[in-house]
């Protein structure tokens, strides 16, 4: 579960976000500029609210005495430039974030994402499609409390859109992260969201079921 | 590669933190001199050696270097000064054994040129005939060489002739060179430092009687090793020693009574 | 002259030196490139110091340091160690007068590292060393070698604060460059002309070996 509670300026634009997030995935919708991927940063200690709380799971990251870095918070982060790590391999990437002892194994998400035949080969020779798919793993692989995914599908054809797609709904159905999706695009909105929050210039205009937003 | 550097480290810090061996019997005598007397003492030394004296270091630098150096303390026994000006900077910051400064050495200018020019200049240089159109010396307001070459010329009343004409060098060695590249036409230089030139030749020597006077002090620095470096010292100043300068042309001022 | 001795004592204080800059450079590198804090302005004028200022003036100071009855000389001397006059001085110009040209080189390459895989890999949970020495020092591995290459061309070039601190006494702190300037005005120019042949070659060594391991770093990955 996700509070979030705060205000962000930022010159002229000020996001201002109070929601509680307590559905599996939760889309945040809307135009360019509105806020989404700030709002994304904000969560993962990436910027810094002018004021305000968020808290996940009942752990404080950010309030008036604390404000986590991000190394602290638990947040896996699909960034919308992806930004896997040039010098590593597939594997080395994926497994960056992997703590000792922890349940979640390279099998079973390498399977998921079926990206086992990919883990030795060089980050500069994967597909476009392929990229997503191994830095969702490594998203996963540091086993977080939220998994934040900026525009996955953005930079990426119809064609490879709809074979992704099912990755996404299989990481939501097969693992109990909470997921925070950005997009714009309203054919994910309605195969992958359980809520719906409606930015437009830094407030969250609409919140609701898909149904209920898009219609 | 960072196991390679981490051992190199390792190593250059247990190299570092070795401390002094100890002293022997004949420490080891670290004289500080001018560079210009580099061959000289290093044939003393080894003199000094097979005479059954100990070993000596030499730092070999300009003289205001050294007296730097040991106005702030660095581990000289002997300092050989090329000017007295750098002896009194010691001197004054109470760094010498007072009594045991000395004049050691002395030294003559000489006027030298190319050989193709030697003859003119010879004839013209006491009259500053224009033909002798460009005068290298030592920078007078860096170099003792400098200062005692204008000292020279304005004792012949030749400094405001040849003023115009002055060529500043660093160095003496520069002064040289400048000589022997054509670029001067002569060149006011240490008579010892133009018996190592290799085309210029000496065109006139000026006898102590008309040249300023230079003087190389010698002074002892520390108490530290005191009985070696007055042995020192001493041979320095004896026969076998002068005779190796006077090789080099430097001139020996031996003292009276020691 | 001993010109073997001469030769790998200037390698030897040279490499020393080199190895020596690399833990505070790089660690001023990153703080210069990646932080935010007062006196700021102040460290960078410090770290630039020896490269502007006469290399005799950085002499002086750390003679005046370093001597024994300076601050930092007293403490050494007081653990048995000597530093004027010594190897120990040698290395330790080379470092004051290399370090800075390997910071600057270090600091720029570390700017040119995306810092989004900095922030990824905080976000996967890497404490700021780890991502330093996982992510930003590998991206920036040419810039270290070009770093560390100046470095040492500087240090096996270094004269003017050597010869103040270390003196130049034969087989002791004599480097290629203090040997050459002694020859030099004693006249020895034979002698001076071989020293500085060799001080070319090394140069040039050192320049290819850069170069191979430049392009070494730049196939990996």
């Amino acid at each position: 579960m996700i509070d979030l509670d705060f205000t962000l300026t930022q010159g002229e634009f000020v996001l201002e976000v109070h929601q509680r997030l307590d559905q599996p995935v939760t889309v945040l919708f809307g135009p360019s500029g509105s806020g989404k991927t700030t709002t994304l940063d904000a969560i993962a200690g990436l910027r810094k609210p002018s004021r305000g709380t968020i808290v996940v799971n009942g752990r404080a990251l950010f309030n008036a005495r604390v404000n986590l870095p991000p190394h602290q918070r638990h947040i896996g982060y699909v960034p919308q430039d992806i930004a896997l790590f040039p010098h590593l391999d597939v594997r080395r990437n994926v497994l960056y974030g992997q703590r000792p002892g922890q349940k979640l194994s390279l099998d079973i998400v390498a399977s998921m994402l079926e990206i086992g035949s990919l883990l030795d080969r060089g980050v500069s020779m994967l597909s476009g499609g392929e990229r997503q798919r191994v830095a969702l793993a490594r998203a996963l692989m540091s086993a977080p409390d939220v998994l934040l995914l900026d525009e996955p599908l953005a930079a990426v054809d119809l064609e490879l859109r709809r074979r992704i797609l099912p990755y996404l709904e299989r990481v939501r159905d097969e693992l109990s992260v909470p997921i925070v999706y950005v997009t714009h695009d309203r054919e994910e909105v309605r195969r992958l969201a359980d809520s719906v929050l409606v930015l437009d210039r830094g407030s969250v205009v609409r919140s609701g079921s898909p149904e209920e937003v898009l219609e | 590669m960072p196991k390679v550097a981490a051992l190199v480290v390792g190593l250059l810090m247990a190299w570092m933190s070795a401390g002094q061996t100890t002293k022997s019997t004949a420490p080891v005598l670290t004289v500080s001199a001018a560079v210009s007397l580099s061959e000289a003492l290093e044939e003393c030394a080894k003199t000094f050696k097979t005479r059954g004296g100990g070993e000596v270091r030499f730092n070999f630098a300009g003289s205001n270097v050294l007296a730097r150096q040991i106005v702030n303390g660095a581990p000289a026994d002997l300092f050989i000064s090329a000017d007295e000006e750098q002896m009194n900077v010691v001197e004054r910051a109470g760094k010498i054994v007072q009594s045991s400064r000395v004049e050691l050495l002395g030294n003559q200018l000489a006027v030298v040129a190319t050989p193709e020019r030697a003859a003119l200049v010879r004839e013209q240089f006491g009259r500053a005939a224009p033909e002798i159109r460009r005068l290298a010396i030592g920078d007078p307001a860096a170099v003792p060489a400098g200062v005692y070459a204008r000292q020279f010329l304005a004792k012949q009343g030749l400094w405001t002739a040849y003023e115009p004409r002055i060529v500043p060098s660093a160095n003496v060695r520069a002064a040289l060179t400048a000589v022997e590249t054509g670029s001067v036409d002569a060149a006011i230089v240490y008579i010892t430092d133009a018996a190592v030139a290799k085309r210029a030749i000496v065109v006139l020597t000026i006898p102590a009687s008309q040249g300023p006077k230079i003087v190389y002090p010698a002074a002892i620095v520390s108490n530290r090793h005191f009985a070696h470096s007055d042995q020192f010292l001493t041979f320095l100043r004896g026969a076998e020693a002068s005779a190796i300068f006077a090789r080099h042309k430097f001139t020996p001022l031996t003292s009276v009574g020691r | 002259m001993d010109v073997w001795q001469i030769t790998t004592f200037t390698i030897a204080t040279a490499l020393g030196a080199t190895v020596l800059m690399i833990p505070p450079g790089l660690a001023l590198a990153w703080l210069l490139a990646r932080r935010r804090f007062r006196g700021r302005l102040f460290l960078e004028t410090l770290i630039s110091l020896p490269l502007v200022m006469p290399p005799v003036a950085t002499g002086l100071i750390l003679l005046l340091l370093f001597a024994p009855r300076g601050p930092l000389g007293r403490l050494l001397a007081s653990i048995g160690i000597d530093v004027v006059f010594t190897w120990r001085a040698v290395v330790l110009a080379m470092t004051v007068m290399g370090l800075p040209l390997f910071v600057r080189t270090v600091r720029a390459g570390i700017e040119q590292v995306d810092r989004r895989y900095e922030a990824m890999a905080a976000t996967l949970g890497a404490p700021p060393l780890r991502v330093f020495f996982s992510i930003t020092l590998p991206l920036a591995f040419p810039a270290l070698i070009a770093g560390a290459v100046l470095g040492f061309a500087r240090a096996l070039g270094e004269f003017g604060a050597t010869i103040m601190i270390a003196g130049s006494i034969p087989g002791v702190t004599r480097t290629l460059p203090v040997a050459i300037y002694t020859f030099t005005e004693i006249g020895r120019d034979r002698e001076a002309a071989l020293l500085l042949l060799i001080s070319a070659g090394i140069a040039f060594a050192a320049l290819w070996v850069s170069n191979y391991l430049s392009a070494r770093a730049g196939l990996r990955a």
